[in-house]
């Protein structure tokens, strides 16, 4: 573990021995952050290492059990937002906290004090907002609705909101998640930019190579506590990756995950081969001329493709380019327009959702919570969802729950699922769990085609290894996947082909070996293929 | 603004180291507990108003057991009790709002009313399985008219089934008021249906078999809701529409068909206070069943098994609030109170018990 | 003429409770609780307002405690909602059993049962002088009671607070994204527990309201549905308070329209006219959804340190 900060420079903030519980869940134990002046500071781990929850607590949302923060050299007490936001702290969540009918400035100034006598007048705020976002590279419409823009500009405007506020630290959680990788690079521009600018950086992330590539420091947590900081020229990929997971054993094991991005693929062989060897298995899946509706009826999806038994296909594309309808539409949740869905030569379009299920489609949704499960009920409930007409649950009309009983125990044993009992109710499952359950519920039937929609979003680094393996077992037999997602290592690690789709339709294709993430970003920000 | 969990939940089945045994006993004694403090609450009030709390308790549950008489009557209460909370608890599982049970209740018993007054001279056994089932389908279309308002249009159920409720009078008033009026009687009443439409009578004094009726039905509601696949799809829409959608479970239709159920349960609890207790239609037959349904449905948390062991005793309190005012002379809105109180203790006890479930870990 | 401009007045006096119960609905409604005790609570004020009343000699004093004890039990569902996260239905339904069974018993207690029921003073019509000229219109807008300009000021005063200030910048967040009000400093339970407040205290005056026009007494039905009404105004008018204001004409057109189709002698029995204005609202409503934009949050919990809500 090797320290950095030049002597002489009092650090811009420090949290000491940062100590937060749920209940008997212990989140972070005795954590320490230090944070110099003028620094992109990266806080590096997997999902679960409570990089995110020990941001929350500077922010103010959570109250954490013990510990301080110190800011400027004086001890700070921060127990809600409102107390982080007067101490010059910023953040930027994962997820967009934006009020769609309020437009950008509207949502840069809720919660500030403004004239309201006689009336409230926010042109004067629109200019003040137009001129910072110029200074940093941030241009958005001040005036424009905010459900109106890309995922890009609502970033901008997450960022505008600390800046406008005066932030003195600025906080980002995971920022690139929906980023192309030209947009990543003019993120990262204003990173810099605001950093000259006199304001500290907390990048938390858990892709080794973003951390490198912006990053003056890098702290590394696992498990609820702080493993290592080191300066980004004094360390490797390696060691930090090291650091991450912690069990050397694991690191090889987990290899993929941990260094996805890196300059080549480890550990799975190439199938470039298989492909050139000419196209063994035959088409399974053919989806011809799909057009799905977004959910204000206008045409979100307009495509045709095919799905190989044991090929796994992978959608790529900034969100909100159409891959909600299409993964919908796929799975039989989302009426289809027009075109026709045909799995092993049955076309299902049109069908209702439980005939897309009978025959063999398996879908494991983006929003776990909300789509995948029944929070309430316990995991015996939750596997036999969607199979109970089936014949395996039922005898006559009723539920036949000795057998599902027994089905649970299996399954949690096979899928590895930490939990007291087979009755514990699904809600109080980690994300990682909850996700299990899913793939339990999803391969108990053999399907013949699975649709995976970002499958390891805020999973653990074992786990998302753990989806990895499991959709790897699945192209191996036979089953055609289609994995949408939007983490381009994760695209570029698994798949065999990759269609860029862009306002609903695929402006590109790239197979295994031709894969190069900054032609996919091009591809993915709608721009035209250069010659 | 459907939510996607469920609105009124039995406490979370967590796994401690008693196991399943153990967090029933915990119910147990959580009902238990609310109802002494309940008691104890409603007391202080009755003692505040000058009156001595132990006589009025004491006259509001030996009534029940006192007599045969009082014991009829209180299984009588019963059984539009234990329909009417079924009538919400269906429903509420599916995390729908019938409020219209008084509603589908009159409309279930003018059917029946009407066949019974129509086919008057038709034999027993064929004019009381008529009447009956006219209830149950009145009262099923019913609802049927609020559940397709809220499948098609959106219509917030709460709404549409409150609003049929006061369509539902006019038609009781216009029914007993004109078309089959008894003049001799001074409020509008319908003339008695035909013999062979009344409810037959067992044992001194006289029970009517509506009774072992409602006890098939809500022994059949519980297998089914526990048991039966429509039973799970239905908990599995309560628990979350939206997942239950997306696994291929058609939750309008398991919304509606909750809703209708719901409506066809409160459409015979009308049609057997017609054929088994007034023999007519009477406006105002409606009482507060609505009311104490609901009651009954919140205090049982949703749980079918409970229901009508809460309901049994809500009759009880209930049969004994008239004796309550005559002997203690404590106003029998005090029954009422006592019972909000029992739901108010509980709903707090959910909140205390999470909270030390929380902290003792 | 004349015809006319007594049964535009007739609607105007009788737009009051809806207009009322509605907004309270509406206001609770941006901040997102969804107060469904209407009924319970205008019976509650129309039973309180009518008793002070009577008790003190003077409309206004029955209508401020009418007021505070609706307001009251707006704090409640607000605060049990806020803190316990318990089920804002549930306890609004608990709400409106509470609500009406201390109506009728507080009106048992007090009065008891006589053969002649006592009276209030009705409110007195307040005409603007100048205004109240004005052919047609006059009449009708301007020479109403002091309630009626309650009503529209309230409903004025509102969409000010609401698209003008900075408060209502911050109110109806806390209605759209409470995550996004919370996380920028906004005190998402202090606004929710006001709004509810504010909500029940119209609700209750929108009751207190009935036994002080037309007749000066209480019976037990008077409300007659108007709260559920008031709830199919909210969502008719989009949750806006200038349109809500503008739609309750229509049900207090309907209202007033029954009155006179009774009186005038159709040949309809009067049970069927009774029943026009709910399957009316029932028929409006089915159209009405399409247009109206519900906050997004409406009765829902919030809960910060909730690890499902984004």
């Amino acid at each position: 573990m090797t320290e950095n900060s030049s002597p002489g420079t009092r650090p811009l903030l420090h949290m000491d021995g940062i100590r937060k519980t749920f209940g008997p869940v212990v989140a972070l134990d005795g954590v320490d952050l230090t944070v110099g002046r003028n620094e992109v500071h990266g806080l590096l781990g997997g999902n679960g290492a409570g990089k995110t929850t020990l941001m929350n607590v500077l922010y103010g949302l959570y109250r954490a059990d013990e510990g301080t923060v110190t800011l400027d050299g004086r001890e700070v007490v921060v127990r809600e937002p409102r107390d982080a936001i007067s101490h010059g702290i910023g953040m930027v969540h994962q997820n967009f906290l934006q009020v769609d009918t309020y437009t950008v400035t509207e949502n840069i100034v809720l919660g500030t004090e403004q004239p309201s006598w006689p009336s409230m007048d926010l042109k004067g705020q629109a200019e003040r907002i137009a001129e910072l976002s110029t200074r940093f590279g941030l241009s958005v419409d001040p005036l424009a609705t905010v459900a109106d823009l890309s995922v890009g500009l609502r970033q901008r405007v997450e960022i505008l909101k600390a800046l406008y506020r005066g932030a003195k630290v600025l906080v980002l959680d995971e920022p690139t998640t929906n980023l192309t990788p030209q947009e990543v690079d003019s993120l990262f521009g204003s990173l810099r930019a605001i950093v000259d600018e006199g304001m500290s950086v907390v990048f938390i992330t858990h892709k080794i190579r973003e951390t490198m590539a912006v990053c003056d420091t890098l702290t590394v947590m696992r498990d609820g506590r702080r493993v290592g900081t080191v300066a980004r020229r004094g360390t490797t990929p390696t060691e930090l990756a090291g650091l991450m997971v912690g069990d050397d054993a694991m690191v090889s094991r987990v290899t993929e995950v941990v260094t996805a991005g890196m300059a080549a693929p480890v550990g799975r062989a190439l199938k470039a081969d298989a492909y050139a060897a000419g196209n063994i298995a035959p088409e399974r899946v053919v989806v011809s001329g799909l057009v799905a509706h977004n959910d204000h009826g206008v045409p979100a999806v307009d495509l045709s493709l095919a799905v190989r038994g044991g090929e796994i296909v992978g959608i790529a594309g900034v969100a909100g380019n159409g891959q909600v309808e299409l993964a919908e539409a796929l799975a039989g949740v989302r009426a289809t327009a027009a075109g026709s869905v045909s799995l092993d030569g049955r076309d299902l379009a049109g069908s209702p959702t439980a005939t897309w299920l009978d025959s063999g489609v398996a879908y494991v949704p983006e929003d776990r919570h909300r789509d995948g499960i029944l929070p309430s009920e316990s995991i015996v409930e939750n596997l036999v969802l969607g199979a109970q007409r089936g014949r395996r649950f039922r005898s006559g009309p009723f539920v036949d729950w000795r057998r599902a009983r027994q089905h649970a125990e299996t399954s949690i044993r096979a899928f590895s699922i930490k939990t007291p009992s087979a009755s514990t109710p699904a809600a109080q499952l980690s994300g990682g769990n909850i996700q299990r359950i899913i793939l339990a519920r999803a391969f108990s039937h053999e399907p013949g085609f699975l649709i995976l929609h970002n499958p390891t979003r805020g999973l653990d680094i074992p786990s998302t290894q753990f989806v990895y393996d499991r959709t790897r077992d699945a192209a191996t037999s036979g089953t055609a996947v289609l994995l949408v997602s939007e983490d381009l290592d994760e695209l570029t690690n698994l798949c065999d082909r990759i269609l860029v789709v862009y306002s609903g339709r695929i402006v590109g294709e790239r197979r295994r070996g031709e894969y190069d993430q900054y032609e996919l970003g091009h591809l993915m920000a709608g721009l035209e293929e250069s010659a | 603004m459907t939510t996607t969990t469920a609105p009124v939940q039995t406490p979370p089945r967590t796994e401690t180291r008693g196991g399943r045994g153990h967090a029933l006993a915990r119910q147990v004694v959580s009902y238990v507990v609310a109802v002494l403090m309940a008691f104890v609450v409603a007391g202080i009030i009755i003692a505040v108003l000058g009156h001595n709390p132990f006589d009025a308790y004491r006259a509001i549950v030996t009534t029940s057991f006192k007599s045969g008489f009082g014991f009829v009557e209180t299984v009588h209460k019963w059984v539009p009790l234990v329909l009417l909370a079924l009538a919400f608890t269906i429903p509420l599982a599916a995390g729908k709002y019938n409020i219209g049970g008084e509603g589908q209740l009159l409309v279930g018993a003018t059917a029946s009313a009407a066949a019974g007054i129509l086919l008057a001279d038709l034999p027993v056994y064929v004019l009381l399985p008529l009447v009956l089932v006219c209830g149950v389908l009145a009262g099923a279309v019913f609802a049927w008219v609020a559940a397709w308002l809220m499948d098609r249009f959106g219509i917030n159920e709460i709404l549409s089934t409150v609003l049929l409720n006061f369509v539902s009078f006019g038609i009781v008033d216009y029914v007993a008021s004109e078309v089959w009026s008894d003049p001799a009687a001074g409020h509008p009443t319908t003339i008695p249906i035909g013999e062979g439409g009344l409810l037959p009578l067992v044992g001194r004094p006289p029970m009517h078999l509506g009774v072992l009726l409602a006890v098939l039905v809500a022994a059949a509601t519980v297998v089914v809701m526990r048991r039966s696949v429509p039973g799970f799809e239905l908990r599995a829409v309560g628990a979350n529409s939206r997942a239950a959608q997306v696994h291929g479970i058609r939750v309008g239709r398991v919304a509606v068909g909750s809703l209708v159920v719901g409506g066809a349960l409160a459409g015979l609890a009308g049609a057997i206070e017609v054929a088994g207790v007034h023999g007519k239609l009477i406006e105002g037959m409606q009482s507060n069943y609505l009311l104490l349904g609901i009651i009954i449905g919140l205090i049982a948390r949703g749980n079918a098994l409970a229901v009508p062991f809460v309901a049994f005793g809500i009759a009880v309190l209930e049969v004994g609030s008239s004796a309550m005012q005559r002997s203690a002379g404590v106003p029998s809105e005090m029954v009422l109170i006592v019972e909000a109180l029992i739901l108010l203790f509980l709903l707090f006890s959910d909140v205390v018990g999470a909270r030390l479930r929380r902290s003792s870990r | 003429m004349n015809e006319v401009t007594s049964f535009l007045q007739l609607v105007v006096t009788a737009m009051v409770p809806f207009i009322l119960a509605a907004q309270g609905t509406m206001i609770a409604g941006r901040a997102g609780v969804f107060n469904v005790a209407q009924e319970g609570l205008m019976m509650l004020g129309a039973s309180v307002g009518f008793l002070v009343s009577l008790t003190f000699g003077g409309n206004l004093v029955g209508l401020v405690v009418a007021g505070l004890g609706g307001g009251l039990f707006g704090w409640f569902l607000g605060w049990v909602t806020t803190r316990f996260r318990l089920d804002q239905f549930v306890i609004g339904l608990a709400l409106f059993f509470a609500a009406a069974g201390l109506a009728s018993l507080l009106y048992k207690v007090v009065i008891g049962v006589t053969l002649k029921p006592p009276l209030i003073p009705t409110l007195d019509d307040l005409s603007i002088p100048g205004l109240s000229a004005i052919p047609l219109v006059g009449p009708v807008l301007f020479q109403q009671s002091a309630m009626v300009y309650f009503a529209f000021l309230v409903s004025g005063g509102l969409y000010w607070l609401l698209y003008k200030t900075n408060h209502g910048l911050k109110l109806r967040s806390v209605g759209e994204n409470p995550k996004a009000a919370d996380s920028l400093g906004v005190n998402v339970a202090r606004t929710r527990i006001w709004c509810s407040a504010a909500g029940g205290a119209l609700m209750a005056l929108a009751g207190a309201y009935l036994p002080m026009t037309y007749t000066g007494t209480y019976t037990e039905g008077m409300v007659a549905g108007r709260g559920w009404l008031a709830i199919a105004l909210a969502f008719f008018g989009g949750w806006r308070p200038q349109y809500i204001l503008a739609g309750s004409a229509f049900f207090a057109g309907m209202e007033v329209l029954a009155l006179r189709v009774q009186v005038g002698g159709l040949d309809v029995p009067h049970q069927f006219i009774s029943m026009l204005p709910y399957v009316a609202t029932l028929l409006v409503m089915m159209f009405a959804l399409r247009w109206a934009r519900i906050p997004a949050f409406l009765g829902r919990n919030y809960d910060r340190e909730s690890r499902t809500s984004h």
